[in-house]
């Protein structure tokens, strides 16, 4: 299979009112096409800041990122990026915020077509009957939901997510997990999926990488060889998912702990 | 309080204000304050003829002067409000500019642009201008950048990240700006008219202040106040419309 994002030796400092911050040491990572990869790790350590560099929105400080073999220069039109803060327009109702790239130039859709493509998208983050609320009026959760439907309906080759279930409850993630599941696997799609959750990354991923506390850097990366499709409802009672969620959990704890312990 | 009943509450108020004023004019002091009666009278008169060249005049004045006062403020805002550059480098400017009191420039418009309605259009036009330039500059400089960060990702050309992220994001600060230079834009063309003009409300206020015809002087009065009623309900409607999405959260 082919690379579609590659890190070669990245590093990034913020500079703020006169103090260096190092957010990333050099980091080396390649995700092939189609492949679906979760970044964890203690808050701070970067995480963000890697998607951010792969969408093109901030330059990395140091060592190159490459997209298809090129440089990312510039805002990536490759990649759907869902942020972690919701960046939702708030004059814009729900249907009308997912309608929004099918209203582009480069992808103008008929209406009709794009009224049924909204509807489908409404239905598969469960927002039925909320299509004429406004942000303000949706709950936290919700509009994590309405962000998602808004970067699924174009069907990007690449997801970047960060964070994207983090304020749903238990049940409804597996649900909004298994929607991911089937989408980006019909759909051949690149994942780069940031999570808090470990048995949220181990029942999406292909390969996890862990990442040690600011300044962040790759501690560890591992393959997750569950066969696909996998049930995400009953796979965390799966003894090979309790065996790796206890290896990566020994793997991750000094250091949130220790992000915790300084938070 | 139900809508109608605050309007009935308004009403009594404004009755028994009416009343007072009639009683102070009957108690003897009509030669300063006139009266209700007289100055309904008054009204009467003017609207069976005269007053419609004057209102037309300061309307035309008003209603120009705000029109391309604003839509340049509005455009020059938006645009410098984005060009983040040339905002540093133009912002001394046009502080300097707005430092300036605008209504001590009206003898000098008149000097220059003679008696007619156009140095009142420019009076006002200048005074909306800065106003509306100040406020749509702050909205559009306080664009989510996220958002914008969003529609580019997704593919959207600079014009549509216009349409849809950053006018629709100032939308709030233009309609307040126009909320904030309704009233100045009346006072301009008020005080142009009172300067020096051949037509207008002001014309008739100092021709009646002259005169000293007290009720003709609130007779004027009244109609401005009427028009400034007007003028800042269409703006609320204004504001509901364009900005239905923001009820229930302030
Ligand atoms: N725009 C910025 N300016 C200055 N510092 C920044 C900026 N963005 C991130 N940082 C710093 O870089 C470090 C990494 O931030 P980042 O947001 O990537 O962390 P994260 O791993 O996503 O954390 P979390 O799990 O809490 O979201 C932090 O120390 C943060 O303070
Ligand atoms: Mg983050």
């Amino acid at each position: 299979m082919t690379e579609k994002i590659r890190l070669e030796a990245v590093t990034k400092l913020f500079n703020t009112r006169g103090t260096t911050t190092v957010a990333l040491k050099p980091v080396d990572l390649s995700v092939r096409d189609n492949e679906f990869v979760a970044l964890v790790g203690p808050s701070g350590c970067g995480k963000s800041t890697i998607l951010n560099m792969v969408a093109g929105l901030m330059p990395a400080s140091g060592g190159r990122v490459l997209y298809d073999g090129a440089p990312v220069a510039g805002a990536n039109r490759r990649v759907g990026y869902m942020t972690q803060k919701d960046t939702l327009l708030p004059w814009r109702s729900t249907a009308d915020n997912i309608r929004l790239a099918l209203e582009l130039k480069c992808r103008r859709t008929a209406k009709s077509e794009a009224d049924d493509r909204v509807a489908q998208m409404i239905d598969l983050v469960g927002l039925k009957g909320f299509e004429k609320h406004f942000p303000a009026e949706l709950s936290g959760g919700m509009r994590k939901r309405a962000a998602l439907a808004r970067t699924l309906i174009y069907e990007p080759e690449t997801l970047l997510m960060d964070e994207p279930f983090g304020a749903l409850d238990a049940q409804l993630k597996l649900v909004m997990l298994d929607q991911l599941q089937r989408l980006t696997q019909d759909r051949r799609m690149t994942v780069l999926f940031v999570t808090h959750d470990l048995a949220e990354a181990i029942t999406l991923a292909d390969r996890i990488v862990i990442f040690s506390g600011r300044p962040g850097r790759i501690r560890s990366i591992h393959d997750i060889a569950l066969p696909r499709p996998r049930d995400v409802y009953k796979a965390r009672f799966d003894p090979d998912f309790a065996h790796l969620h206890a290896t990566l959990w020994d793997e991750m704890k000094d250091d949130v702990i220790a992000a915790g312990a300084r938070a | 309080m139900t809508p109608r009943q605050t309007l009935a509450w308004q009403v009594a108020l404004g009755l028994l204000l009416m009343a007072l004023w009639e009683a102070l004019g009957q108690l003897g002091a009509v030669n300063y304050v006139s009266r209700p009666s007289l100055v309904a009278a008054k009204l009467a008169l003017w609207f069976g003829g005269t007053v419609y060249q004057h209102l037309g005049t300061t309307l035309i004045e008003l209603i120009l002067g705000m029109g391309i006062g604003s839509s340049l403020g509005i455009v020059a805002g938006l645009f410098l409000g984005r060009a983040p550059v040339a905002a540093v480098v133009l912002r001394p400017l046009i502080v300097a500019l707005y430092s300036v009191p605008l209504v001590a420039l009206a003898p000098l418009f008149i000097m220059f642009l003679g008696l007619g309605v156009l140095p009142k259009i420019v009076l006002v036009g200048l005074v909306t201008f800065f106003l509306l330039f100040f406020n749509t500059f702050a909205g559009a400089e306080r664009i989510d950048e996220d958002q914008v960060h969003a529609l580019e990702l997704m593919g959207a050309s600079r014009g549509e990240i216009f349409r849809k992220v950053v006018a629709p994001g100032t939308a709030v600060w233009i309609v307040g700006g126009l909320k904030i230079a309704l009233p100045y834009a009346l006072v301009a063309t008020i005080t142009g008219e009172l300067l020096a003009t051949r037509a207008g409300l002001g014309f008739l206020l100092s021709q009646a202040s002259e005169r000293f015809d007290m009720a003709g002087l609130y007779a004027v009065l009244f109609i401005l106040m009427t028009i400034g009623l007007l003028l800042s309900e269409a703006s609320a409607r204004l504001e509901t419309h364009l900005l239905h999405w923001r009820q229930g959260h302030d």
